[in-house]
């Protein structure tokens, strides 16, 4: 793996966003705004955890496709 | 950030093989469960066939899972949730948009997709483009029809994503869309073999602009097998001055591979997002080794409304001997696509790959880009009718082009064909995927 990238790092600021991003998809849901911007950024992060996490550690990102 | 960078993914796309096999049985697994608890269809036909989520622990265990093919799409569709049927995943509102795949081999298959999947799709198309060295500085024009194909749209968002400009030539007509990479200066283009070369003729015989003395460097090519057959490749790259790169992909599966830049003859698999199986079509092994052709079967790993699991694609491919001298990890497939299970078909006994006969055609000087065979039957005799087009400054060299053809097609395909030499722009163009293969032998038995 490459030496430079510190995969542990990446891992837990991915997850922090995605709690977070979660977090406010449900504060949105009386404003549509919100949820629906959150609702795509999550989508955003999924594809940085495939790109991260399924492979980091002995982690893998979530046992759900989505 | 470091756009000398040659990989999208450092990681992923480096990644010894053990710990990527590794990954890729996890993948399938999780794909597998998603596939099983969501989908009714496949949960049957997994039920059919005795195998649960459970089961699957090893590479051995993927084998047991049942294949889809197209036509078994086809017949659950139209249906509700309409219009998908029983292999939705997600509730109908999470579907975000819809496509089709082009029906060449029949009624179109119906592939929705959330917001997510097409996230995905654009990540997919993120390692195509970022290997073949687009870059933010790069102005892209993409010449196709925006509709109801997947086409290049998820080549569009990739370019966006990559931090490209982009500049989608949707409604504009031929010639409008060479002013315009002329007036924009593009750098960057993609599109289907037959319409890039037409377009360059277009641009040569109907507009006097020689299209190599435009700013167009990269071009991706898909949706034909075109780009990865040599004689193909080299009339794109004398026609554009441009690297000329393929890339396979499918509606129904995704952006699986590419060509990357230093360009081996062959396209990566993306094996982190994908599983390729190659099988043999006669004895339905599994075949590891370089050098043997059969079907793909593939898995794609992170789809979500409407999964992609062991489908059976018909593409004939082969895996490569060598690596890949860019560093990737990924697998390469040898020649890239080499025609479809069933395009590839026996006439007088001998098997045929449409593809042989355009490497050779395209490969003789003096030829124009199109051509036309019609394989047919007379009583028990069969024959193949090959129509080709003479370019207006060969036409003195008529004879010694029928003869070079006639040598190279006995020498490339083994069989014997009646020659029609035709006029320059007499045989049909396409702006879409071609249909230069007809086989009217099975049309008289329907």
């Amino acid at each position: 793996m490459n030496a430079t990238i510190d995969m542990e790092s990446l891992t837990l600021n991915i997850q922090r966003a995605r709690r977070a991003v979660e977090e406010l998809k449900r504060l949105g849901e009386n404003f549509p705004a919100v949820a629906r911007n959150a609702e795509r950024i999550l989508a955003s992060l999924k594809m940085i955890e495939i790109n991260v996490c399924d492979i980091a550690g002995s982690g893998f990102a979530s046992e759900q496709v989505r | 950030m470091n756009y000398d960078q040659p990989y999208w993914n450092p990681v992923l796309e480096t990644l010894p093989g053990d710990a990527l096999r590794g990954l890729q049985l996890k993948k399938f697994q999780r794909v597998f469960r998603w596939t099983y608890t969501h989908s009714k269809f496949h949960r049957s036909l997994y039920e059919a066939a005795g195998i649960s989520p459970e089961d699957i622990r090893t590479f051995a265990d993927i084998r047991r899972v049942p294949t889809v093919e197209k036509s078994m799409m086809r017949d659950i569709q139209r249906k509700d949730p309409f219009p998908y049927g029983d292999a939705l995943c997600v509730p109908l509102d999470e579907v975000t948009v819809f496509r089709q795949t082009s029906g060449t081999t029949g009624q179109p298959v119906y592939q929705p997709d959330t917001w997510q999947d097409w996230e995905w799709w654009a990540e997919c198309w993120a390692y195509i483009l970022w290997a073949q060295g687009y870059r933010p500085s790069d102005r892209v024009f993409l010449p196709f029809g925006y509709n109801v194909f997947v086409a290049f749209w998820a080549g569009h968002y990739a370019a966006e994503k990559i931090g490209c400009e982009v500049v989608p030539g949707g409604v504009l007509d031929t010639k409008a869309r060479i002013l315009k990479i002329q007036e924009l200066r593009a750098t960057a283009m993609m599109g289907t073999p037959t319409y890039l070369l037409g377009m360059a003729e277009t641009a040569r015989l109907k507009m006097g602009i020689d299209p190599a003395q435009l700013t167009v460097n990269k071009i991706t090519c898909a949706g034909e097998c075109g780009a990865s057959i040599p004689s193909t490749k080299r009339r794109l790259e004398d026609a554009w001055g441009a690297r000329i790169y393929d890339h396979a992909g499918a509606t129904e599966i995704g952006a699986w591979s590419y060509e990357c830049a230093a360009q081996p003859g062959g396209l990566h698999v993306n094996e982190a997002m994908f599983l390729v199986e190659i099988i043999d079509t006669e004895t339905g092994q599994l075949i590891e080794e370089p050098g043997r052709r059969g079907k793909m079967v593939i898995t794609a790993f992170d789809r979500q409304a409407q999964p992609c699991v062991r489908f059976d694609s018909k593409d004939v491919i082969e895996w490569a001997a060598e690596p890949c001298p860019c560093g990737r990890s990924f697998r390469v497939i040898q020649g890239g696509v080499v025609g479809r299970a069933d395009d590839i078909t026996k006439v007088k006994g001998v098997l045929l790959a449409p593809s042989a006969i355009e490497e050779v055609v395209r490969g003789i000087q003096g030829l124009g880009d199109e051509y036309e065979v019609v394989v047919d039957q007379t009583g028990n005799s069969e024959t193949i009718r090959l129509r080709v087009e003479i370019l207006p400054e060969a036409q003195d060299q008529c004879a010694w082009i029928q003869s070079e053809l006639e040598d190279q097609l006995r020498l490339k395909t083994n069989l014997r064909y009646d020659l029609e030499i035709c006029g320059c722009g007499s045989l049909p163009r396409y702006e879409t995927k071609a249909k230069r293969f007809k086989d009217l032998r099975h049309k008289k038995t329907e």
